[in-house]
This record gives C-alpha cells, structure tokens and sequence, in this order.
C-alpha cells in the first residue's frame, strides 16, 4: 500500500504547483504527513529539487499541449474532480 | 535501400555457421508524415503507429489502419497504460489496447516502464516511477494482466527521466533488468533515453547496455532532444523528439549491433518541427550504417574468438 502511496504522492508533486511549493518549504513534514514509510520519506527528503523543477514544468506543457481539444464543459469537470482528489488527499 | 539489412553476408560471414541478421529500420507514423512516408515505403522498412491515437477509432478507421498495413509492416506502441506501477493498470485501456491489436494484428506492441498516473492524479505523461522490488512486483503483475487481455505481452521501453525518481533504491538498469526478467518480457530499448539519463545522471551508457540483456531487445527507438534548465541554472538533457537524432545515439546504436545476438527494429521518432523528409529518410540511413558496423564489429569478434 506504501508503493502506492509514494506514487499518489509524487503524481500531486508533479501536477499540483501548490503541493509542490508546500512540499519543498518542508519535505519531510509534507511526506510524514502522507504516511508514507520512513525510507520514502528520507528519499523525498533528498530530493533532486531541480529535476522536480523542471519535470513538473515538462508535465505541464504536456497537459497543456492537450488541453485545447477537451471542451470547456470536460475541463470543468476535470478540473472539479482534480479538486475533490486533492482534498480527500490532504485529509487522510 | 531494400527492406532490412542484411549484416551476416555483407560482413563475410567470417563465422562457421554465421545467420544472416535482418534488421529494419523504420519510422514512427504521424499524419505530418503520411505523404511522405507512402511516397517513399521502398526507403521505409516498418512503421511504428501510437496505438492509444485508435482507441476511439470506428471499424471504418481502424479498416484504413489495416490498409496502411497492406503498404508497410505496421508495430504498435503505446503511451498511456502506465505499467510500472504498483497500481494495477486500467483494465479498460487494456481492453482499448486489445481492440487495436486485434485489427491491426502487429508484429509486436511496446509500452514504456513509466507511470502516468496515481492517486486520482493524470500526470499528463511519462513518469519514472521510484525503482524499488514493489514497482517490480507491480510492473509484472501488470504485465501479466497485459499478457491475458491483449493476447501477447508488450515490449518494455525505458523512459527519460528529468528527475532522479525519489524513493529508489536501485538505478535504472538493476530496475529495468529487474522488471523483464520478472515479467519475463522482451525490451524497445529507446537509445535518446539512454543518452539522456546518461547525460542527466552521469553514468556510463555503455555499461548500462552491458548490463542489459541483449537477447530481450527486440527493437530500439532512436530520437532528439534539447537542453532545458532550472531556475537554479542546472541544465538537463530534454527527450523532446524534436530535434535531429544526434550522432552520440547512433554511436549507441553501432555498440547495440556489436552486442546484440538477434535482429533489431529500429524505429526513428520524431513529434514535431518535421524537416522535409528527405532529411529523416538519410536519419534512417544512418541508423543503417551504424548497424552494419556494428554488426561488423560483432561478427569480427566472434570470428577472433573462434
């Protein structure tokens, strides 16, 4: 269940600039938060800051690069249920 | 250029016994492409087709589909499953996978070791997953389940990382190693990849392909990239294939020909800011002469052993 954890984890790192700029003000409090084993904490901990950087800045480019064919309607949905995935996220 | 390459007898077969090796080397299908891909199949061995673009397709598209594979061998590669995880993959994209495979009947079908989504999270492309025993375990299990839907297991590609994948315990070529083996699959072993991570990382490529097992590498992906840097002013080496394949990447593919025991399929990739054809037609070329020397090189050394 840890595996997944750690990879729920880093997919929000990678698609939520906000999680992210929280993460890095404290890596370890963030990942301690998310019950995640101590070994991926220290992993997150030690984290390769520019290369999350600059992956999550190529990830976006990707979803935008995608973006323009969804309609208005399904990026409100989309962006609805990015929403609620966040927040019983935190909430665990 | 007739299709393949036929390496053993243009080498001298310097070996008792030598088989000829029949590689290919193709291109990937995009429709910027089309025209010039059709006008010039004697200069094309294959081409590679995104299966996730015909998961939607009607019978009627997925007929043409058929079609183009009347022209060329067609192999298909997909981008969305998101196998190495431990998350189990969606049964419904391996269903859509299945359907395509069904109509277009390839020679093979690849997939990347990559996640791309967790958590209810879309990532929006490929992900390196943290290269531990359960994104092992789960990568085989998902293969597995590939296998039972699909009807043939897909060959597994390394991706291009920007990020070192937190979490790990191992590198990328124990975890790679560890997932074929495990998923008893064959490899599309993406040499811009390889470059990349290399590049971005600082280890040597040439000891990550000695570490791999070269009779599971059925084909290769050859592509081009640019430099990308952080706010920090740490550059990194981008997979972007938008960009001419570098000389570096076919360097790796002479040294794959030495290694490799059995024939490859070569594919170029190229996304975007298309040149004219002419100039991707010599790209393939190049792949060409890189891998009779290659394959030079290994019947040469084969003959000095003997």
């Amino acid at each position: 269940m840890s595996a997944q954890a750690l990879e729920a984890f880093l997919a929000r790192l990678y698609t939520d600039a906000d999680a992210r700029r929280d993460f890095l003000a404290d890596p370890r409090g963030s990942a301690a938060r998310a019950e995640l084993e101590p070994s991926e904490v220290d992993g997150l901990a030690a984290i390769d800051r520019d290369g999350l950087e600059l992956a999550a800045r190529s990830f976006e480019k990707k979803r935008a690069a995608r973006e323009p064919r969804r309609s208005a309607w399904t990026r409100r949905l989309l962006a609805l249920r990015r929403y609620f995935s966040s927040h019983v996220y935190m909430s665990r | 250029m007739a299709a393949g390459v036929a390496v053993g007898a243009a080498a001298g077969a310097a070996e008792a016994g030598a088989t000829e090796m029949r590689d290919r080397v193709g291109i990937g299908w995009r429709p910027e492409l089309a025209a010039g891909i059709l006008a010039n199949v004697d200069r094309i061995d294959l081409v590679e087709v995104i299966a996730d673009d015909w998961f939607a397709a009607g019978r009627r598209q997925l007929r043409a589909l058929r079609t183009l594979g009347a022209q060329l061998p067609v192999v298909l590669h997909g981008v969305g499953l998101g196998l190495a995880s431990s998350e189990p993959v969606d049964a419904r994209r391996l269903a859509a996978m299945a359907r395509v495979v069904e109509a277009v009947r390839p020679e093979f079908w690849s997939e990347h070791l990559a996640f791309v989504r967790a958590g209810g999270h879309e990532i929006g492309h490929l992900a390196a997953p943290p290269r531990t025993s359960a994104t092992i375990e789960g990568a085989a299990a998902n293969v597995d389940r590939a296998r039972r839907i699909v009807g043939s297991a897909p060959l597994l590609e390394n991706i291009a990382t920007l990020i070192d994948p937190p979490g790990s315990d191992r590198d990328e070529a124990a975890f790679v190693v560890g997932i074929a083996e495990a998923a008893d699959a064959e490899l599309l072993l993406d040499l811009h990849n390889l470059h990349a991570n290399a590049t971005n990382f600082a280890f040597d490529p040439l000891a990550f392909l000695d570490a791999l097992p070269t009779h599971r590498i059925r084909a290769v992906h050859l592509a081009g990239g640019r430099w990308v840097s952080a706010s920090s002013g740490e550059r990194r080496l981008l997979d972007d294939h938008l960009q001419e394949v570098p000389e570096t990447v076919f360097t790796l593919l002479e040294e794959l020909g030495a290694r490799s025991p059995r024939p490859l399929t070569v594919v170029v990739e190229r996304d975007g800011n298309y040149p004219a054809i002419a100039t991707l037609l010599e790209e393939l070329d190049r792949a060409r002469r890189a891998l009779v020397r290659g394959r030079a090189r290994r019947v040469a050394g084969r003959a000095r052993v003997a």
